[in-house]
């Protein structure tokens, strides 16, 4: 109990500290944001071992191993040897060898890049525009994605007919970004009102 | 006895068994499933289905739901299940009182398959894009004058950089959260490449704080590479691109004690961003630097437009990686992209005008619909 | 070999054997996406090693030469080996450093939780002096921002149908022809946000879509192709 009591009051000077930097920087902002580096930092080192390296090699090859599934247990000497080659960036002469892990990664990246982009954003995009025009707002939804889509030609000058159209294009993107901006507000108005719950009420009892 | 008893006994008369149980190996997957469903004549006073399977007839039947399903479908996707055995299926239905059964079915066995079928619209999409692309691509390597319009803030890099450079103050250069498998990550590389180039001549500081051990080390080279190749490796300093924490808004804490601390002249917000942007954008506007954005994740584009001196929208950002590249090879693709926009907007106000028409002569020509229809079901996407 | 075409085959290969993999479900292919993916967990914390390592080497520096705000480079290097130590305390105690009742825990409770939360929290604040700030350009995008923006967030909070209500009650003074609950019925702020939301902004966000779908493709070609390299430094 009083473990939760000190981590209450710890909480929020932290929660304090990082509000007084909304007026200037200062010692306790200073504190607070250094002390949140630290402890997230090796949050994230602790968090990658525990739920990715440790199980997903360490453990996973003993299952494998335990099975006789030499194939998938050996195979992992892979990674662990991808893994490794980074960790050789530190000697000077070895640097050249973490460009094979990060060439993997790169291609990770561009295999899956290529086809999400297909299947995630172009089919459901192009699927989402084919409407018919029997209603004003089908309409606005066709000129829109047509003018959009023609500010970003980049091989022609935006001059005449395509500086024309690609201009109500800049004006659907305007509107747009206004909206999604707008939309934000009370979401985070909603996360302000969350912190100072958490001050007059979890910390100084002030709100019953 | 009990009246509810009475009621059971005159109620369980009443199930029909289950009817046309179908069992097909489950399609496009990597083998070991069964999809299963069947008609349920009556669908009063049923509380759930049993499915039930055997490997050979006769033979001893198992159950494989041990809480009943309300729905007519079962995917067996057992870990008993093997490719290549025939299996046998029935269905028990249940009411509050009593249960039926279905006849038995089979045999139904499964198998992997060589080809999804789901994915043809991907993979039609995915030769026609880039065979277009490599089109352009040979192209290009012929044609050496090729126009690109001003893409927004590229020009202002220099400026910034200038700026920065004169009044004598470090520049700062974020990735955000973007990882190394994010194309916007080694799209932001070639620029980032570009200003280690001159703040190299000019001899700024160049500050990288990453949130991505993988992407810190692929910044470490980038620069060190730039700066030798400035005739300056003696600036070169390891420490300046460094890691802070991959915590979000850690590194939005970070980030934002170093630019009060370091007052960087010029920021540049270069790709994978998530609500963070405005916390760090907002605090280099505060302290003056002339800052330059962008990034492909749309949902924070509003916040560096307003946040920022130059932001870049979009696909614009690949674009000016592109760009800064002397190669004409590389414009080859944006010019490719051009082409398939042209060719998209052709496709999409076609079968709109189709669909349109389709609509207004739904009577007199009820095909033009339906082949609306057919060609907007392509393009829906399946798993 | 080693240091430029080798780098360049695998990342060649690994793409395209991804992006075959997408459209075979039959075995090998079936799980490789999953197994590439834990392959790269696995390198990236490995590569964490090395993000520790440039995180605690570039405030110990500090610390040991007393540079300006040593002392909150030693609070940072103590909060990063403290977590690590009770992290590593709690995996062997505990089983798991995640256990509920670890110390490891704690710190995530009482320190990791209340800091994201607060600085989640300042963007409030942000996102207002950003809006005061695009309200004082005067061109015509940063103007269609603004009313957009107002009148979604004014769609979005109870105070909107208030003043909705304020301008019905003016319209009807001025127009006494006209029915005061038909008017306040009608919602304006609700219905643009609901319009705008809806219309405009997805149909922008198509054509955005589209447009970062073919650049994300060329630039994965690129980098298939060995065009793009600079992540190799060449």
């Amino acid at each position: 109990m009083s473990s939760d009591l000190i981590g209450t009051w710890l909480a929020a000077t932290l929660t304090l500290a990082i509000f007084s930097f909304l007026y200037r920087d200062n010692p306790l902002y200073r504190a607070a944001e250094h002390v949140y580096v630290g402890i997230s930092a090796g949050f994230a080192v602790i968090y990658a071992w525990a739920f990715d390296v440790y199980p997903m090699l360490v453990e996973s090859f003993k299952v494998h191993l335990g099975a006789k599934n030499y194939f998938e247990a050996y195979i992992l000497i892979i990674p662990a040897l991808l893994g490794v080659a980074m960790l050789l960036r530190s000697i000077p002469k070895l640097t050249w060898i973490s460009r094979w892990p990060i060439s993997f990664t790169i291609g990770i990246g561009a295999g899956l890049g290529l086809i999400a982009a297909i299947q995630g954003y172009l089919l459901p995009q192009i699927f989402d525009t084919l409407r018919p025009l029997i209603n004003i707002n089908n309409a606005i939804i066709y000129i829109g994605v047509i003018t959009t889509l023609t500010y970003f030609y980049f091989s022609r000058e935006h001059k005449g007919l395509t500086g024309t159209v690609a201009r109500i294009g800049i004006i659907f993107i305007m509107v747009a970004f206004g909206a999604s901006f707008g939309y934000t507000v009370m979401a985070r108005v909603s996360l302000l009102i969350g912190r100072f719950y958490f001050l007059f009420h979890d910390w100084l009892p002030l709100i019953r | 006895m009990p009246i509810t008893w009475t009621i059971g006994i005159l109620v369980s008369g009443l199930i029909a068994p289950p009817e046309s149980l179908l069992l097909r190996d489950n399609p496009n997957d990597q083998g070991r499933a069964i999809f299963i469903s069947w008609v349920c004549p009556q669908t009063e006073s049923i509380t759930g289905f049993r499915i039930f399977r055997a490997c050979s007839l006769p033979g001893k039947f198992i159950a494989l739901n041990r809480e009943l399903i309300i729905g007519t479908e079962y995917l067996d996707s057992d870990t008993m299940l093997c490719d290549g055995v025939p299996y046998y299926y029935f269905i028990r239905v249940y009411s509050a009182y009593d249960s039926v059964d279905s006849p038995v079915s089979g045999p139904v066995v499964s198998s992997a398959q060589w080809f999804n079928t789901d994915r043809i619209n991907v993979l039609v999409l995915a030769i026609i894009i880039n065979g277009l692309f490599i089109f352009y691509l040979l192209r290009a390597r012929h044609n050496t004058r090729m126009f690109i319009r001003k893409i927004n803030g590229l020009d202002a890099i220099d400026e910034a950089l200038g700026r920065a450079t004169e009044m004598g103050k470090p520049v700062l250069f974020s990735f955000g959260l973007g990882y190394i498998t994010d194309m916007v990550v080694i799209a932001a590389l070639p620029i980032l490449r570009r200003i280690a180039s001159k703040t190299a001549q000019y001899a700024v500081r160049l500050i990288v704080p990453n949130s991505d051990p993988l992407v810190m080390t692929t910044a470490q080279e980038t620069v060190k590479e730039a700066y030798t190749e400035a005739g300056r490796p003696d600036l070169y300093n390891q420490d300046n691109i460094s890691f802070l924490t991959s915590d979000q808004f850690g590194y939005a804490a970070g980030v934002d004690g170093i630019i009060l601390r370091e007052k960087p002249g010029a920021i540049f917000w270069l790709g994978y961003f998530y609500a963070e942007s405005l916390i760090m954008a907002e605090t280099g506007h505060s302290i003056g630097a002339i800052q330059l954005a962008g990034t492909t994740e749309t949902t924070q584009l509003p916040f560096f437009v307003a946040a920022c001196d130059y932001t870049m929208i979009g696909e614009e950002i690949y674009a000016a990686s592109c760009y800064l590249k002397p190669e004409p090879i590389m414009l080859g693709t944006i010019k490719g992209e051009d082409f398939i926009k042209f060719l998209l907007i052709i496709l999409i106000s076609s079968t709109v005008f189709l669909g349109t028409a389709g609509r207004l002569l739904a009577n007199e020509a009820p095909f033009l619909n339906n082949l609306f229809m057919a060609i907007v079901n392509w393009f829906i996407p399946k798993s | 070999m080693l240091y430029r075409t080798g780098p360049l085959i695998l990342v060649f290969g690994t793409a395209l054997l991804l992006i075959i993999a997408f459209f075979i479900p039959h075995k090998p292919f079936g799980d490789l996406e999953a197994r590439f993916l834990n392959w790269y967990a696995i390198i990236s914390g490995f590569t964490f090693l090395l993000g520790l390592d440039s995180l605690a080497r570039h405030h110990l520096i500090k610390i040991v030469r007393r540079e300006k705000g040593w002392f909150y480079s030693l609070l940072l290097v103590t909060s990063l080996f403290g977590t690590l130590f009770w992290g590593l305390y709690s995996w062997i105690r505990y089983a798991s450093p995640f256990a509920l009742n670890a110390p490891f825990m704690w710190l995530y409770k009482f320190m990791i939780i209340p800091l994201q939360a607060t600085m989640f929290a300042t963007l409030a604040f942000f996102i207002f002096s950003a809006a005061y700030r695009a309200f004082r350009v005067r061109n015509l995008a940063a103007t269609l921002l603004l009313i957009a923006a107002c009148m979604v967030m004014l769609g979005n909070v109870p105070i909107g149908s208030s003043i909705w209500a304020g301008i019905s009650w003016l319209i009807h003074q001025i127009f006494p022809n006209t029915n005061l609950e038909i008017l306040k019925r009608w919602e304006l702020f609700a219905a643009a946000k609901d319009w705008l939301m809806a219309i405009p902004q997805a149909a922008a966000g198509r054509g955005i879509g589209i447009g970062l779908a073919l650049g994300g493709i060329a630039m994965s070609l690129r980098i298939i192709l060995g065009i793009e390299r600079t992540y190799l430094s060449s």
